[in-house]
Formats: C-alpha cells, sequence, structure tokens
C-alpha cells in the first residue's frame, strides 16, 4: 500500500521552499509601505475634501474594494505594459522604459500596493477622524502648523487605533501574494507547485508551503502585538 | 493689550455673536459671565481663530486683524499671542506632562530641547506638578490635567491667556486646586480673559466683568459695581440666580 505522504519529500521540500521567501515577504513589506503612502494620502483628500481628487479617490477606493484582486493583478499585469506603449507611440513619452524587461515581481508590488491602499484608506481615514477634535484644537491653539499637529499629535494617536486592524489587513495581504505565480512570479507558492509538478507530490509541497504560511503569520502576529503595545503605552491606567 | 471690535459669527443661518465690543487692557483680569448658549466660548474661540469669525475686527498688542480677510500669518500671530485653556483639557494625550509644556516651545518657537526642558520643568513646579513629569495625561486626575493645561499655555509667554471654563468638567473637590493655580496666575499680571460659571471665583480674581446674553454684551463694570449693583436688569437676576444655588 502507498503511503499517505512522502514525509522525506515533505522535509526536502522546505529549503527549497524558503528560498522564495525573499520574494514572499519583499511583496507583502513592499506593498505596505507604499499603500500606507497611497492610504494615507487618499485619507487626508478624503478628511480636507480636496476638490477633485475627492472624487478621484473615493473612485479608487471603491474600484478596488469592488473587484477581485486576482482581476486587478491581472489588469495591472497586462494593463499597464499596454498603457506605457501607447505613450510611448502615440506622443513619445516614457521611452526610458522598456515593458519587454519590466520583472513580473514589479506588476506584483503594484498590484498588491494599489489594492492595500484602498482597504488602508478608510481604516486610516476613520482612525484619524476617531482623534478627539480637542486634540486639533489645542494644537492649533499653542501654533502647531498643521504638518507638525498631523506628525507629532495626531498620527500617532491614529495609529494606535488603526494598528490591529493594519496588523490584519497586512497578514491578510501575505497570504494574498499567493496568488502572484498566475503572472509568472516565482514565491513560495510558486516555487512549492514547481517542486510539486517535478516529484509529483502535490499534497506534501502543499503542506510544506501551508505551514511556512502559518509560521509567517504567526511571527508577524506576534511583532504587531509588542508594536501596538508600543504605539498605545500612554492609554495605560494610572501608575502611582 | 486686547481689543475686539463689532466681532459677528454666524453659524449657517444663526447669529451667535451680533456685534462685540470690548477691550482688555495689559494685566487686567477680566470674567465673561452669562447664560449657556450665550455665545461666550464662540468669543473666546473666535479671537484665536478656533472659529473663523464672519465679520470684525480682533486687535492684540497693536497687531489689528479684519478677520474676513486674515492670511495664514495673521491667525499664526493671534494664536502665538494667545494661550488657550480648555474646559476638557485637550492635553496632547500621546505626549508625557513634560512633553506636553516642551512641545510649543521647541515645534513653535525653535527653542533648545534642553533649554525647554529647563524652562517647562520650572512652570510645571508652578503649577505643584514637578513629580508629574513623566506621566502621562491618563494618570493624572482632572485636577492635574488641568493645571498642565495651564502650564502649556503659560509656556509660550503668550499676551493673553483664554480660559474656556476651565473647572467645569472638574470633580468639585478638584476645582479648589485649579482656582488657586489661576489665581497665582493672576497675580502674576497676566493679561486674562476668563469664561467662567464660578461666580465667586469670578468676583475675586477679576478687574472687569462682562455679561453675555443672547449673543450680545448687555453690561460690562467692575467686578464689585457688577456684583452689588448691575444696572441691567438681566444681569441682576442672572447673578443673584446663580449665587444664591
Ligand atoms: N460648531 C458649532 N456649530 C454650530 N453651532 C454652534 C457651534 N458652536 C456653538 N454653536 C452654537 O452657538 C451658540 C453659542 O454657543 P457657545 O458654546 O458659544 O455658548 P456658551 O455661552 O459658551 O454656552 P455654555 O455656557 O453652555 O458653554 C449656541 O447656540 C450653540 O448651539
Ligand atoms: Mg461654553
Amino acid at each position: 500500500m502507498e503511503n499517505l505522504l512522502d514525509i522525506h519529500f515533505l522535509i526536502e521540500s522546505f529549503p527549497a521552499i524558503v528560498t522564495r521567501l525573499p520574494i514572499t515577504i519583499g511583496i507583502a513589506v513592499g506593498s505596505l509601505i507604499i499603500s500606507l503612502f497611497i492610504g494615507l494620502t487618499t485619507a487626508l483628500i478624503k478628511i480636507y475634501r480636496v476638490p477633485v481628487l475627492k472624487t478621484i479617490s473615493s473612485f479608487y477606493v471603491s474600484f478596488v474594494r469592488g473587484t477581485p484582486l486576482l482581476v486587478q493583478i491581472y489588469l495591472v499585469f497586462y494593463g499597464i505594459p499596454k498603457v506605457i506603449y501607447f505613450f510611448q507611440t502615440e506622443y513619445g513619452w516614457l521611452l526610458n522604459i522598456d515593458v519587454n524587461i519590466i520583472a513580473p515581481e514589479v506588476y506584483a508590488l503594484l498590484a498588491f500596493s494599489i489594492n492595500l491602499g484602498a482597504y488602508l484608506s478608510e481604516t486610516i481615514r476613520s482612525a484619524i477622524e476617531s482623534v478627539d477634535r480637542g486634540q486639533f484644537e489645542a494644537a492649533k491653539a499653542i501654533g502647531l502648523s498643521p504638518t507638525q499637529m498631523m506628525l507629532k499629535i495626531i498620527f500617532p494617536q491614529a495609529l494606535s487605533v488603526a494598528i490591529p486592524n493594519l496588523g490584519n489587513m497586512f497578514i491578510s495581504t501575505i497570504k494574498d501574494t499567493s496568488l502572484v505565480f498566475i503572472i509568472g512570479v516565482i514565491d513560495i507558492m510558486g516555487q512549492a507547485k514547481i517542486l510539486g509538478s517535478r516529484g509529483l507530490a502535490f499534497f506534501e509541497v502543499y503542506i510544506a508551503v501551508s505551514i511556512i504560511y502559518w509560521i509567517i503569520c504567526i511571527i508577524v502576529e506576534r511583532l504587531l502585538v509588542i508594536v501596538e503595545k508600543r504605539a498605545r503605552r500612554y492609554e495605560r491606567g494610572v501608575v502611582s | 493689550m486686547i481689543k475686539v471690535e463689532n466681532l459677528h459669527k454666524y453659524f449657517d443661518q444663526q447669529h451667535v455673536l451680533k456685534g462685540i465690543n470690548f477691550s482688555v487692557n495689559k494685566g487686567e483680569v477680566v470674567s465673561i459671565l452669562g447664560p449657556s448658549g450665550s455665545g461666550k466660548s464662540t468669543l473666546l474661540r473666535c479671537v484665536n481663530f478656533l472659529e473663523q469669525p464672519t465679520n470684525g475686527i480682533v486687535e492684540i498688542s497693536g497687531k489689528r486683524v479684519n478677520v474676513e480677510s486674515a492670511r495664514k500669518v495673521d491667525i499664526q500671530s493671534l494664536r502665538l499671542s494667545t494661550g488657550m485653556v480648555f474646559q476638557q483639557y485637550n492635553l496632547f494625550k500621546n505626549l508625557t506632562v513634560l512633553q506636553n509644556v516642551m512641545i510649543g516651545l521647541t515645534s513653535v518657537k525653535n527653542i533648545s530641547s534642553n533649554e525647554a526642558k529647563k524652562v517647562s520643568a520650572e512652570i510645571l513646579e508652578k503649577v505643584g506638578l514637578q513629580d508629574r513629569l513623566e506621566h502621562y495625561p491618563v494618570q493624572l486626575s482632572g485636577g492635574q490635567q488641568q493645571r498642565v493645561g495651564i502650564a502649556r499655555a503659560l509656556a509660550l509667554n503668550p499676551e493673553v491667556l483664554l480660559f474656556d471654563e476651565p473647572t467645569s468638567s472638574l470633580d468639585p473637590e478638584l476645582v479648589g486646586e485649579v482656582l488657586t493655580v489661576i489665581k497665582e496666575v493672576a497675580k502674576e499680571g497676566n493679561t486674562m480673559l476668563i469664561v467662567t460659571h464660578e461666580l465667586n471665583f469670578a468676583r475675586e480674581i477679576s478687574d472687569r466683568i462682562i455679561f453675555m446674553e443672547n449673543g450680545m454684551i448687555l453690561e460690562e463694570g467692575t467686578a464689585e459695581q457688577m456684583f452689588t449693583n448691575p444696572s441691567v436688569e438681566r444681569t441682576k437676576q442672572f447673578i443673584g440666580k446663580v449665587l444664591k444655588k
């Protein structure tokens, strides 16, 4: 009788899969950083009700939230080269970009940034709006500039409100990066697929890769607890 | 020192300040009394543009600002010449007591952190909080928080201090400590404009009293005159009613 699992193959596949971990982490962390920027910008546009930009950013948020991530990845992967090519041939712009050598990782990073940015936008906006109005008023009254007010008072307080949500979205994003193989990125999932078909042992490699995802997520959750504690240290009760 | 001329404020259609005129001289302490909703807070908040006044003139230390054409620099200059103490304290929750007092010095006045620390610690000592420097606002009682609020306003050495019901959120047993600090601040010769419901306190501390109702100043006069012999019937009623309670 055949064994249920080829344990030996399973264990051997770990190191091979882990070699692609930088791709998975790179796309997740990279898109987190870019999307924080996108999310913050669109949140501020909404809060300050900047004309025109406000409409564009609501459209963006609504579109991203209303379409599947998978479709967005394809849109970026097939759409961006066409758009660049269009500008090159019609207007002679962007000529220093060779669409044929853009790595699929770049498209993946872009797609995930666009996707996560839209979700973060709402989280960041509601976190900023949850900061007590009195904090804004006190900051203005002592003469802080709007930038100083945001950086020194409002963002730190908004962050401590937003961290649990941001953390959950980041963890989802780590798991969602398993989709990138569809545009030819070899992340840990892509590597597992390759190993699996080579050894005809799909069950084994998918167990291996799921354990890797699981461990990453546990580590990230632990880190989040520490970060959240730090961000909320001023909310602790009376000490003396 | 501070002068307000024909100041109006509308919230949409609602006419909340209906042509306010008054002035406060250097070193003078002036209290604003009046029933709830009469526009006292709005008046204070218009002076430092926490609310945008609709029209009129605000002048502090000779700098006249026509509120309709006020530019950012004008607003900033009014904010720098005023310090505000809020009913809800509004301490920066993410900063320690010391940082709350320092931030204006380091970020607005560009004073070095060491110097700012020294100055802030001195002021905090004056309000009796020298042993709470590293505490966060949540770790303080209301009275302590409000004393930090006063220290924060004092740190920037403003021309005028604005107090909006500084003791109204406090438990009765904590009111005294805050009033004591405010009295000390007054004794040091600071120019102060105070909105309060503490009539006895107002009587004791004020050089002059302004009585507001329905967006207008009904009467103003020295504390003694307003308490013993107000000329307007409405003032008499208000003061009588509140004092009797
Ligand atoms: N941000 C605002 N938007 C709309 N209306 C406002 C706003 N702030 C105040 N008002 C209105 O303006 C009027 C005056 O309010 P204000 O807070 O200045 O009164 P007050 O004299 O300070 O009263 P209290 O003694 O209760 O503090 C009230 O009718 C109030 O409802
Ligand atoms: Mg008020």
